[in-house]
């Protein structure tokens, strides 16, 4: 059996002696059961159609409808917390305006905010969530592929935003789709001893939230009743020694913060900052490392910003926050409430439409 | 677009649906023409315009220099140089501009001139170094009288941009693919689900294996800052070799299984490259498609090995030399390509010596010359990966044992993935070494066929990533 690979002669392929019919009908066979039997697994484990992931890709989208001026006036930036934290059905409700949800998980919101002020031309409020160890630190991101993400949003090809369309679709109806369970994901899950000073994958992030139509982030219900996922996401956080940026770092962050607020407030639009609750070590260690009177404080008297701090409020107190660091879903709701609230006495205009259609 | 992507999956239903259609041949090529600049646009539409401006070139050129044949080779160079001015130029300009300019700065910096080379934020056309080669082989080959100019414009636009092997090959001469378009054909039953075979098999490679098995263990060690040890130089480069293989050598097959499902025979551009013994070997096995490339169009015009010893071995290395800088705009690729040159070399000087040709006599022989070839290829492996000398010095620091206070970076998972993975992929290789895949699926009983097919194409589902992109494109 021969292929002819001379340069200059008309390629030929052999096809090898087979039952291809059988062969086809036994790959389509397996391949549709393994995969049903698949997505039943991983519905068992708690995934559900529908829960449609995030990535630089919806981000991107996002980023978009902002450039396009298809938004009501509100942009929200800043980390996990606030993203987790904020129901926009609240929002909704409340003030008939939508907000866009421009936070990313494990990424520091003030090159966000820097660009905001600087490329986007936006004049409504500007919501920034404060989650102190990553707004004063001086990287970007602790997520590889979030890195570009500010550059993306204009250089994403067609073809990935056809591909993230369909990926959408096919979300809405497989669990088993989710990034955090694919099969190279759950390998690296296994516990195992490792070398000194190596960082275990074990101690990557898992699954933390569910996410809707336009990346409303709310805790992952699993995550709420599973002891062990709790506990994995709380040594996760670790450690708490109750290390923080240093001054110059929090010096800069301010600075930065400073101009971004003067520009957008200096064509019409608005900043506030919202410190979302935190308990457990990853509080205390958040006191010790990053205590407010250094960092928040100092933010929002150099800004001259206003800002919301969980701790000031008695309505956000007494929140339920299974792994130290992001609210249930039931919490959020209440959270999104009682800022919201705030901010609509701070801003009477903000209550200026009438409430919109929950999303769907 | 990229073939690990669902826009291509469905882009190829939608294709192959078409290219079934009652249509007439020369409509099924204009589908498929169309639909090659879809494919390419989908990822930067304007420099769709590069490949109809590469088209043309090649397209008059070669009409011109056929029909000056009888005016006197200077003419026919002429119109030669302006194909080869052309296609270079856009490749030189895309590909090694900002190259050029660095290394032009660093240069006036040593004579003490301070010139600091403007910005460069010109983004590089995907499959640019491909698509240019295989149109310049074409306006070669009607220079050098191997082959008439083409009468078909439509063939022949469809040979420059036919999407299978668009951006990253097989690079395909005129003669193996034109004379395909000519007669109409369409796979049959078995061809087509050979390609779709072809086309899980290159999937597995790409997307479970590279992506999933191999990228974060070799991105781990490349990328850590500090001196690395024995273990872990070695994993990492390893890793690498099993990454960059899987990678290629899976665009490649999705290419020749997606042609096959249209009904076109693509050439192949790999047979298994770690079984080789010895370079001249690995050359035939590895990239098969640029390496006689190079052969051809620049090693036996330079006079390949018809003049002296010492003219051989220097045309030897400068082919290798240049062919390391083909793959990227880097000194570190122009060591990589020197090395392998080395190698070649040294190869051709012991056969020389003791008039050893082929391979060794005895298994034993053969397998240790085996391991050594592939410990040299590691080596030179190490230049492709680090983006620096300083990053490829500390891993080559580590491979021989002098890496001062090395750290450990490699969780023991990456560890166990990586050995098992690399041990795999070296092990089938060896045991493939003589046989062609067809042959060894011909005498497989056809449930053990389906079987693996299926585990295969079920890991590429569970395992499914973000559709990265595969590592040549950025050649």
């Amino acid at each position: 059996m021969t292929h002819v690979h001379e340069q200059d002669e008309v390629t030929v392929r052999e096809i090898p002696a087979a039952r291809w019919a059988a062969i086809g009908w036994l790959v389509l066979v397996l391949v549709v059961a393994a995969t049903a039997v698949w997505e039943w697994r991983m519905r068992s484990l708690g995934l559900r159609a529908g829960d449609l992931d995030d990535s630089k890709w919806h981000w991107a989208v996002e980023r978009r409808r902002l450039e396009a001026g298809d938004h009501d006036g509100v942009v929200i930036v800043g980390s996990s917390r606030i993203l987790f934290d904020t129901d926009l059905d609240i929002w909704s409700e409340m003030t008939g305006r939508r907000p866009l949800q421009l936070a990313l998980v494990g990424t520091n919101p003030r090159p966000v905010l820097i660009r905001l002020a600087e490329e986007s031309g936006f004049k409504g409020l500007v919501v920034v969530g404060v989650t102190p160890d990553l707004y004063f630190m001086d990287r970007f991101s602790y997520i590889p592929q979030y890195e570009r993400v500010l550059e993306f949003w204009r250089e994403e090809s067609p073809s990935e935003r056809v591909g993230h369309r369909i990926g959408l679709f096919l979300s809405r109806h497989l669990a088993f789709l989710d990034e955090a369970y694919r099969f190279a994901a759950l390998v690296e899950r296994i516990d195992i001893p490792d070398r000194a000073h190596v960082r275990r994958p074990y101690l990557e992030v898992w699954k933390l939230a569910e996410t809707s139509a336009h990346r409303q982030h709310r805790m992952w219900p699993r995550l709420e009743r599973d002891e062990r996922l709790r506990d994995h996401a709380r040594l996760v956080w670790g450690p708490f020694d109750g290390g923080g940026p240093a001054p110059e770092s929090v010096a800069r962050a301010i600075v930065e913060s400073r101009q971004a607020v003067e520009t957008i407030r200096a064509r019409g639009g608005e900043v506030v900052f919202v410190r979302a609750p935190s308990a457990g070590l990853y509080y205390e260690a958040e006191q010790m490392g990053i205590p407010r009177a250094r960092t928040w404080d100092r933010l929002l008297a150099e800004t001259g910003a206003f800002g919301i701090h969980f701790e000031d409020y008695s309505e956000m107190q007494n929140l339920e926050l299974p792994e130290w660091s992001h609210l249930s879903r039931e919490s959020a709701t209440h959270f999104t409430r009682a800022y919201v609230e705030v901010l609509v006495r701070k801003f009477p205009g903000l209550r200026s439409r009438p409430p919109a259609e929950p999303e769907k | 677009m990229v073939f690990n992507s669902l826009t291509f999956l469905v882009f190829f239903t939608v294709l192959l649906v078409l290219h079934h259609l009652p249509f007439s041949w020369t409509t099924k090529k204009v589908n498929l023409l169309i639909a090659s600049y879809v494919f390419y646009a989908a990822w930067n539409p304007p420099f769709v315009l590069l490949l109809w401006i590469s088209t043309l070139i090649d397209w008059f050129a070669a009409r011109a220099i056929y029909a000056s044949r009888d005016k006197g080779r200077a003419h026919q160079r002429a119109w030669l140089l302006i194909s080869l001015a052309a296609n270079l130029g856009f490749l030189g300009f895309f590909k090694y501009g900002e190259f050029l300019l660095q290394n032009w700065q660093a240069l006036m910096a040593s004579f003490g001139i301070a010139w600091v080379a403007p910005e460069w934020d010109i983004v590089l056309p995907v499959g640019i170094s491909f698509y240019t080669f295989q149109t310049m082989a074409y306006s070669l080959d009607v220079y050098l009288g191997r082959a008439k100019p083409l009468s078909s414009f439509l063939d022949f636009s469809l040979f420059v941009t036919f999407f299978p092997q668009l951006v990253a090959g097989p690079i395909v001469r005129p003669g193996q693919l034109v004379p395909q378009f000519a007669v109409p054909c369409r796979a049959t039953r078995d061809q087509m689900l050979w390609g779709f075979g072809l086309i899980v098999l290159g999937l597995f490679e790409k997307v479970v294996i590279a992506d999933a098995g191999l990228a974060n263990v070799s991105d781990h060690v490349f990328g850590a800052q500090v001196p690395v040890g024995f273990v872990d130089a070695w994993l990492g480069t390893l890793a690498f070799s099993g990454q960059i293989f899987c990678d290629f050598a899976g665009y490649s097959t999705i290419a020749i299984g997606s042609a096959l499902c249209l009904g076109f025979a693509l050439p192949d551009n790999f047979r298994m490259p770690y079984a080789a013994i010895g370079f001249s070997d690995f050359w035939r096995r590895w990239h098969i498609s640029l390496s006689t490339w190079l052969r051809d169009y620049l090693y036996i015009p330079l006079g390949g090995n018809r003049s002296s010893a010492t003219r051989t071995y220097v045309n030897l290395m400068l082919t290798m030399l240049l062919g390391g800088l083909w793959h990227g705009a880097n000194w570190t690729f122009v060591v990589w390509g020197g090395l392998h040159g080395l190698y070649l070399a040294g190869e051709r000087w012991i056969r020389s010596r003791t008039g050893v040709a082929g391979d060794p006599q005895g298994a034993w022989n053969r397998l240790a010359l085996a391991l050594v070839t592939y410990f040299l290829v590691n080596i030179t492996w190490v230049f492709f990966r680090a983006e620096t000398f300083e990053g490829a010095a500390r891993i080559l620091a580590g491979m021989f044992g002098f890496a001062e206070e090395a750290t450990a970076v490699l969780p023991t998972i990456y560890m166990i993935k990586a050995g098992v993975i690399v041990a795999t992929v070296v092990v089938v290789q060896w045991l493939m070494r003589n046989r062609e895949l067809e042959e060894v699926v011909a005498r497989t009983p056809w449930w053990v066929t389906g079987l693996i097919c299926a585990m295969m194409l079920f890991a590429v589902i569970i395992a499914q990533g973000s559709g990265e992109a595969f590592i040549y494109f950025q050649f």
